[in-house]
């Protein structure tokens, strides 16, 4: 919905994701303001906004696989868990630089993703969610058990570099992590407008009725595993070399959990939406570790440190709520929002 | 030859204890058509309360079973209640999506009462063993085995039996027919919450027997679900099946396997049986085949 007296005038600006002089105006302050945020913001901040741009990526993979695609995946910790020690085998073990390092991680989280998406072939919704635990359980007991991750003991991933210059610390990874999740919204935006998109919205919402009008489930359906895994080996990888270490219980379970409540909380098929709901859940969760220590004080009965299991009581209010009270998430909330304002002086 | 046999024997006793916790999960799927991993959280509150009947307050036996069979069935009844009737006729996967969540905001609180500790829970069983065909199978086990399986007849009983599990049936088969009949389905819905809920809360207290209260109790909901579904989701004799080769399958897999490939093959066993058996038969082994139409 436009503003009153805005009008498209010709194909090119209709199909444009930023249309108005003004969006354009925000957009470029919106960059200046997240480009130069490490001059002046705060080291806390910085970390914050590192492990939340990881996050936007492996969920917007997630989003791509189930909110456009309809694969419901646990498994997109697993694939991350493939991107981030690929990453690091190959640079620590076989010295690639981070750079060649990290789209081939994507690529190799990919191909495992159309391994462990066959099954979706056969198939949908619940079982699938359950064959893709299985491959968390799976991946997760490969990497500790194989010589080649390491182990118990983990691998060192050596941070990026140009020339004699490293990119070893939060600040310096910023300037790699967040181009990264920029480039990657943008492929998933425009990916999620053109052809593919719409061939996953119509095998989502109903894959017979997809396969009758001619789109070809099995490639689709692989098409969506491999995207999806791609995000997540990406994020993975950079996740490998912003910590410079890898273990495999960096990489949880919860996690995953985490990522389909973070795209309840923001709203199913939308690329707005995953940053709406990485946003939220992240504070949410940063918000009961901060609070921890008081609350400990509160209940000094409790001994250890409540934060992880307030956490996941808090995170699962949360997710009750918005199934209950709003399932299509906090991206349904904004447009209203940005319907009601660009009518502003009319109610419709 | 020996060893096989004591590794399926163990197998087998947990796996009864696996195919009940499968039962409740089924027994809401059939009905509700809701997967449900709140279950996990059901049991491990159902042990606790034995717990604090039978060793805080030292109640007898029975008082506290009938204790925790209470916690239980409220426990479940609220969930049913407060958090999956606002979600009838919304997609399916929201439910399940629901449960989980159900399933965080109680581990939560689990986590909070157990203070990181685990407690040790009384063997209220018999102890001691017998020998069967060269096998040594611990009376306790054999004991909780023989509960379970009780439990299990006498649920399978009302299912077929009686009127409540005639309106269960009816419900299952679907919604909207069951209402034309004259059943109210809302009631069935809560009925058959607090029924897997009392199943479910003697699974809890019969698997605290074996592995004490402890954090990692809960997630015997995903083994409770990979039963379900090897067994096929809609079918009672699927769970009990679905269990025994479970049970059996980790064992024997644990035993042999471990030794060459530095454990934790328990925990990957059950998942990969999972995988292959849906590869195969998508809807487990005896789930009904649902014929898709457009």
């Amino acid at each position: 919905m436009l503003p009153c007296g805005t009008f498209n005038q010709d194909y090119g600006r209709d199909t444009a994701v930023i249309r108005t002089r003004l969006q354009w105006i925000i957009t470029i302050l919106a960059l200046v303001v997240l480009f130069t945020f490490p001059l002046y913001g705060a080291h806390y901040f910085i970390g914050l906004i590192n492990k939340m741009a990881i996050t936007i990526i492996a969920v917007m993979g997630l989003q791509l696989m189930m909110g456009y695609c309809g694969l419901i995946s646990f498994g997109q910790v697993a694939f991350m868990a493939i991107g981030a020690f690929t990453s690091a085998i190959l640079s620590s073990t076989y010295g690639w630089p981070f750079w060649l390092a990290l789209p081939v991680s994507g690529i190799v989280a990919g191909v495992f993703g159309i391994v462990g998406g066959t099954p979706a072939l056969r198939i949908k919704g619940f079982y699938l969610a359950l064959a893709t635990l299985a491959i968390h359980y799976i991946v997760a007991w490969l990497i500790l058990h194989l010589k080649i991750t390491g182990g118990v003991v983990g691998l060192h991933a050596a941070a990026p570099t140009i020339g004699s210059f490293a990119f070893d610390t939060d600040e310096t990874m910023y300037y790699i992590i967040v181009p990264v999740m920029l480039l990657m919204t943008y492929f998933a935006k425009n990916l999620a407008r053109s052809r593919i998109g719409r061939a996953f919205v119509a095998v989502r919402d109903n894959d017979l009725a997809a396969a009758v009008m001619g789109i070809n489930l099995f490639y689709y359906k692989l098409l969506g595993f491999f995207i999806g895994c791609f995000f997540a080996g990406i994020a993975g990888s950079l996740f490998a070399h912003w910590m410079m270490f890898v273990h495999v219980e960096q990489f949880p379970l919860a996690d995953a959990v985490f990522f389909i409540g973070m795209l309840i909380v923001g709203g199913l098929g939308t690329i707005t939406g995953v940053f709406f709901g990485t946003v939220f859940i992240s504070l949410l969760i940063e918000a009961v570790i901060f609070a921890s220590p008081t609350l400990t004080g509160w209940f000094p009965a409790m001994g250890i440190a409540p934060a992880a299991a307030l956490g996941a009581s808090a995170f699962g209010v949360i997710i009750v709520l918005f199934l209950i009270y709003e399932p299509r998430g906090l991206a349904h909330r904004w447009n209203i929002f940005k319907a009601s304002y660009r009518l502003f002086p009319f109610a419709y | 030859m020996q060893f096989f046999l004591e590794l399926s024997v163990n197998g087998l006793l947990i796996g009864g204890l696996y195919a009940l916790v499968a039962l409740a999960i089924v027994l809401v799927c059939k009905a509700t058509e809701v997967v449900s991993l709140a279950h996990g959280q059901l049991l491990a509150f159902g042990a606790l309360f034995f717990y604090a009947g039978y060793v805080l307050l030292g109640w007898p036996l029975w008082a506290a079973g009938l204790l925790g069979l209470a916690c239980g069935a409220v426990l479940g009844f609220a969930v049913e209640r407060l958090c999956l009737r606002p979600l009838i006729g919304q997609p399916l996967f929201s439910g399940f999506l629901m449960t989980f969540a159900v399933f965080m905001v109680l581990d939560g609180i689990f986590a909070l009462i157990l203070k990181g500790q685990a407690w040790g829970f009384p063997d209220f069983l018999p102890a001691g063993n017998i020998t069967i065909a060269g096998a040594r199978v611990s009376l306790g086990g054999l004991s909780s085995l023989g509960i379970c399986l009780l439990v299990f007849v006498l649920t399978v009983l009302l299912f077929k039996y009686t009127k409540v599990g005639l309106g269960m049936r009816a419900t299952a088969e679907s919604h909207k027919l069951a209402q034309g009949a004259g059943i109210n389905v809302r009631t069935i819905f809560s009925l058959v919450w607090i029924l897997s809920a009392v199943v479910a809360v003697v699974a809890g207290v019969m698997l605290a027997r074996y592995y004490d209260i402890r954090f990692m109790l809960t997630m015997v909901a995903f083994k409770g679900l990979v039963v379900a579904m090897v067994g096929g989701l809609d079918s009672l004799p699927g769970a009990l099946v679905g269990g025994l080769i479970l049970g059996l399958v980790e064992n024997v897999a644990a035993g042999y396997l471990d030794p060459y490939v530095g454990g934790g093959i328990m925990e990957v066993a059950g998942y990969i049986l999972l995988l292959l058996i849906l590869l195969v038969r998508p809807y487990g082994i005896f789930g009904l085949v649902r014929i898709e139409r457009v």
